[in-house]
């Protein structure tokens, strides 16, 4: 059982820090935006909904990205790492570790820039080169207003109805998952079958990513713990992929 | 008691050594073609004039107003949105598939994604950092009456709590209550006092 799957009702927490702000930091909205930019340059979208015609655009990006990609880099660390770290600290070690896995930069020359920043001040609060072909951030901007729908036509029936009770399978996460660990074991009731399939683009490990069926399901609290360690008159709902869920 | 959990603020040094790395990336990730030095600003500008809370906000004072739209939200909240005069967007990144959950005096709805930060960016923006906090998204799906008091929203006991978390492709917001004494308000107005964490369900609209 990895933590960062398992988050769901943890004890003996503080009390709930209200920060509204986005970002804490200003360089936070730096990695936000690299994020996006790949999620907007990413190969797969030639295949996507809408078709976008990626291999025109002029980037030198030519990576599969998504969230699957970024969420196994936070829920691949170390568990006791994943709590120390602040949320955009996930992205920035997972990002800047892709892009050397991939080959586009090295560590040394991320290290070797990242030093001269620091010891450089004039260096650190220099304007950012220009770059050039703004037919790259024609595309960012057109991935943002069209996005990329995960819904696709229904391989087979939907296996679940609405009324229906079904229980979570005890299936094993490895690097990334979209179960929630609290859940398995645990009965629901269908609430809702939504239309179509929905793929995850990113393969896991654990069983999503082609096209499948995705529930609305509502799970009693006391269904999910003690009585005495949850609210009466609590209902928790979650959008649970087909592959994830077992007839009771 | 408190822990030592340091929240959202870190020691200095932390802070300028992820700041010179997120540069340092930045610019080499510019000079190697992959981005342009515009790329990250335009990103951010598009979610600070375009895409943010102020969307989500006029829906709602729509909804408050006219049942027929109401009703079209809940029931196909891309198609409501899609009638919005918005810039074109309203279906695009982390809006594909929306949901809308209305808030009445017997049920109480709060938006969490337990995994990690799924969130409506055409309707409300980008999330705010109590919701990507492990502390709010580990409590609120066991003691949600509990957290809601300390955003300072207290609920009767017998208003059902329903919690809707995203582990799938749907990204979920709240249609608040339409507080009393908004009787003669313009659309204007009544968006005006529409915060995001009350299209969150961790408060209420207040005049």
């Amino acid at each position: 059982m990895k933590l960062q799957h398992n988050l769901g009702g943890l004890e003996g927490l503080d009390p709930i820090t209200p920060e509204t702000k986005v970002f804490v930091e200003p360089w936070e909205t730096r990695i936000f935006g690299i994020h996006t930019a790949m999620m907007a340059l990413s190969n797969h979208l030639n295949t996507s909904l809408p078709k976008y015609d990626i291999g025109s655009v002029p980037t030198q990006f030519k990576s599969f990205w998504t969230w699957g990609h970024l969420r196994q880099g936070a829920e691949g660390l170390h568990p006791f790492e994943y709590f120390r770290l602040r949320y955009y600290e996930k992205w920035l070690g997972g990002i800047s570790g892709f892009f050397i896995d991939e080959g586009y930069i090295t560590q040394e020359e991320l290290d070797a820039r990242t030093a001269e920043f620091l010891q450089d001040s004039t260096k650190a609060a220099a304007p950012l080169p220009k770059g050039s072909n703004s037919a790259i951030d024609t595309q960012v901007e057109q991935y943002l207003r069209k996005g990329d729908s995960p819904k696709r036509p229904l391989p087979s029936p939907a296996k679940f109805k609405v009324g229906d009770q079904v229980r979570i399978k005890n299936v094993s996460p490895a690097a990334h998952s979209r179960l929630p660990g609290n859940l398995k074991g645990r009965i629901a009731e269908v609430v809702k079958v939504y239309e179509g399939a929905f793929t995850y683009f990113f393969p896991t490990e654990d069983g999503i990513g082609t096209p499948m069926p995705v529930y609305s399901l509502a799970f009693q609290a006391t269904h999910l713990w003690e009585a005495s360690t949850t609210e009466a008159n609590l209902v928790y709902y979650n959008d649970i992929f087909e592959a994830y869920i077992e007839a009771v | 008691m408190p822990s030592n959990y340091p929240g959202f603020k870190y020691s200095t040094d932390r802070e300028t050594f992820s700041s010179a790395k997120a540069k340092a990336l930045e610019s080499l990730l510019i000079e190697k073609g992959i981005i342009t030095g515009d790329t990250v600003n335009k990103i951010l500008s598009y979610f600070e004039t375009e895409m943010g809370p102020f969307n989500g906000a006029k829906i709602v004072a729509k909804a408050w107003v006219d049942p027929d739209f109401k009703n079209l939200l809940l029931e196909d909240c891309n198609a409501a949105c899609e009638q919005m005069d918005f810039p074109e967007g309203m279906s695009g990144a982390e809006g594909e598939h929306m949901r809308i959950v209305e808030n009445t005096p017997e049920v109480h709805n709060v938006i969490v994604c337990t995994l990690c930060s799924c969130y409506p960016w055409p309707t409300l923006g980008l999330p705010p950092y109590w919701f990507k906090d492990p502390t709010f998204r580990a409590r609120v799906v066991r003691e949600p009456r509990q957290v809601l008091s300390e955003f300072g929203v207290q609920l009767e006991e017998s208003v059902q709590i329903k919690v809707w978390d995203s582990s799938a492709q749907i990204r979920w917001w709240v249609l608040p209550m339409r507080p009393a004494g908004t009787e003669g308000m313009s659309e204007a107005q009544l968006a005006n006092l529409l915060t995001p964490e009350a299209m969150m369900g961790v408060a209420t609209v207040k005049v």
